[in-house]
């Protein structure tokens, strides 16, 4: 093997691993050098009806008109962290989850209120006659198992004087919420608008247990715009520019359900039409629901969940609520 | 004679690939399984055909992560494997450093990665880089610790310096290791940049996975995982190819074993 005079080998390698090093940026220089300003929005999952103001507003111009250029990722699970690092300018999260982070001194704070009041509840099939949460007796839950999740059921079942002790909790994870309440369990935590929505289309016949009618205190809201206290303090202008585009995104959703799930198929095309175009439909008058104007935020509805987890023992301390959310990007 | 020879070798998994399908496509039509649960095979293949040109520019977003994520973790085990095998104190203190890193979840690594790195292609380069780095680092220090020292010996009678002593004999005689460890870390690589877009990203496979999941769309989830499969087999005969390519003097022996 060493008689071996010559090799070639290093040479075909270096070919290889330079092509790659050469052609990568070509890849990635997909930016033409313009004037707007280019900032980034996080989404807490996928592309879904809650995000479908921002779409509205990228394809209508509306960012465009503010000299604005959005650019919007993927990223599950890190949303807050990033925010607060300045990875990004703008993200999708939700109540809970900017409480907890404040209270981890993670500086983000909530701009906006996609949606007023909290769509989410538990469902189960019909047949297993869940009406009310006094039935989540002898009945098992699917779902991530975190400590929240347990205390809403316990929540629930303690107005009604049920045991919550005779609750099975089952970690099912990111399983499918319909194959969980049909094949694992018997009920689990869902978002009307989108779950709910599928489950109609699939013709399955649920009941629903909504969080809101059942305790106000969990009425929070879910999903909100945040962006970061270092944001807000120093370029105020840049937020409020995104704000009046991202409003009119969410004014025309209200107003053309039909247009705006276009919109939102038209960057994710991955989605099921039909399930899109029906949740659109759901969720239109549900955007500002009763308050004055879109995106505006109680202080009492912050302080109330706050005071909720506390109750339960998820907080060790109450939050500042005053400092987590502002109205004042919404002119 | 050669090519009849393939055909025959890979005869077997064909049949055994096709009689699975023919048997899951026979069970989703009798058993009425709802496509939620479990879609056809021909389901799968329906929305593979209907997507491709989807599937195909999300493919080029990763293939961008894998090849950069590949390019550099090779550039990289190249570099470390040398010097360890230059410094042997260097390859004590190092060699543990490598085996811990890989047992480190990269699930669990991956959001730190964007939280440093950003939501852009670095992090996605970087996990790939992760992922593929090890096989090829260990296969290499290996590969350069089994060479004959009598051959050695003999270059340095004959005055050679190290780095003489590296290139015409070390390195050749490392490389059947080095492209055994490449073929590992190519059909991983795919999976490393499936898994960074996971966490944070504007397209890509892993991107179109998440969407499909989320929209119920299981037959499109199964065929975004055809296309992995098929990337992940081209990289894997790539790097075969650039084995054969790079070792013209294994290329007789290999055909003499093959009658």
């Amino acid at each position: 093997m060493f008689k071996t005079k010559k090799m070639q080998f290093p040479a075909c390698f270096v070919t290889i691993i330079l092509l790659v090093v050469v052609l990568m940026p070509i890849g990635c220089a997909t930016e033409e050098p313009e004037d707007p300003d280019e900032i980034t929005v996080l989404l807490d999952w996928s592309p879904n009806t809650n995000y479908t103001g921002l779409y509205t507003a990228i394809e209508e111009g509306f960012y465009h008109d503010e000299d604005l250029k959005v650019e919007i990722i993927e990223a599950p699970g890190s949303v807050a962290q990033m925010v607060a690092t300045g990875q990004a300018e703008f993200g999708i999260s939700y109540q809970e989850e900017v409480t907890f982070a404040r209270l981890s001194d993670i500086p983000v704070v909530s701009i906006a209120a996609i949606i007023q009041h909290n769509t989410s509840g538990f469902a189960s099939l019909k047949e297993r006659g869940i009406e009310s949460p006094a039935d989540f007796e002898g009945k098992s839950y699917g779902g991530w198992g975190s400590p929240v999740e347990e205390a809403m059921i316990k929540a629930l079942m303690e107005n009604h004087d049920a045991d919550f002790d005779q609750v099975d909790i089952i970690t099912t994870g990111e399983v499918d919420s319909l194959i969980v309440i049909e094949r694992e369990a018997d009920f689990a935590w869902i978002y009307y608008g989108w779950t709910g929505i599928e489950a109609e289309l699939k013709e399955m016949e649920l009941n629903f247990i909504e969080l809101r009618e059942e305790e106000p205190a969990l009425d929070y809201y879910t999903p909100v715009l945040i962006s970061s206290e270092n944001l807000i303090a120093e370029d105020p202008d840049l937020i409020e520019r995104f704000m009046r585009a991202t409003t009119n995104g969410y004014l025309l959703a209200i107003d053309r359900p039909e247009t705006a799930a276009q919109h939102l198929l038209a960057h994710a095309p991955e989605l099921d039409e039909e399930l899109v175009i029906n949740s659109q439909e759901w969720l239109a008058d549900k955007y500002q629901a009763d308050a004055d104007s879109w995106g505006l935020q109680d202080q009492e509805t912050w302080e109330a969940y706050s005071r909720w987890l506390y109750e339960f023992d998820l907080i060790e301390e109450m939050p500042d609520v005053e400092k987590a959310f502002t109205n004042e990007f919404l002119k | 004679m050669k090519k009849l020879a393939s055909i025959k070798a890979n005869l077997p998994a064909v049949v055994m690939l096709m009689s699975i399908v023919a048997l899951w496509e026979l069970v989703c039509l009798t058993a009425k399984i709802p496509e939620y649960v479990l879609p056809a095979p021909s389901l799968i293949f329906i929305a593979l055909w209907e997507n491709i040109f989807l599937l195909l520019d999300h493919t080029k977003i990763t293939l961008i992560a894998v090849l950069g994520g590949l390019a550099l973790a090779i550039l990289v085990a190249f570099i470390l494997a040398m010097a360890m095998d230059r410094w042997k104190p260097l390859k004590q203190a190092l060699y543990p450093v490598l085996v811990i890193s890989q047992a480190v979840p990269i699930i669990a690594l991956a959001p730190l990665m964007l939280i440093w790195f950003g939501v852009g292609l670095l992090p996605k380069v970087l996990i790939v880089a992760l992922v593929c780095f090890f096989p090829l680092a260990v296969n290499l220090v290996e590969g350069f610790s089994q060479v004959d020292p009598e051959a050695i010996d003999l270059m340095q009678t004959m005055h050679a310096d190290r780095w003489m002593i590296m290139r015409s004999v070390q390195l050749p005689f490392a490389m059947p290791y080095f492209f055994s460890g490449l073929k590992i870390a190519a059909t991983y690589s795919v999976l490393g940049a499936i898994i960074g877009e996971w966490l944070g990203a504007r397209a890509g496979l892993g991107i179109y996975m998440l969407r499909t999941m989320h929209s119920y769309r299981l037959s499109h989830l199964l065929a975004a995982i055809i296309v992995v499969i098929i990337l992940s087999l081209i990289m894997f005969k790539l790097a075969e190819l650039a084995g054969w390519l790079a070792m013209p003097w294994k290329r007789e022996s290999n055909n003499q074993m093959e009658g």
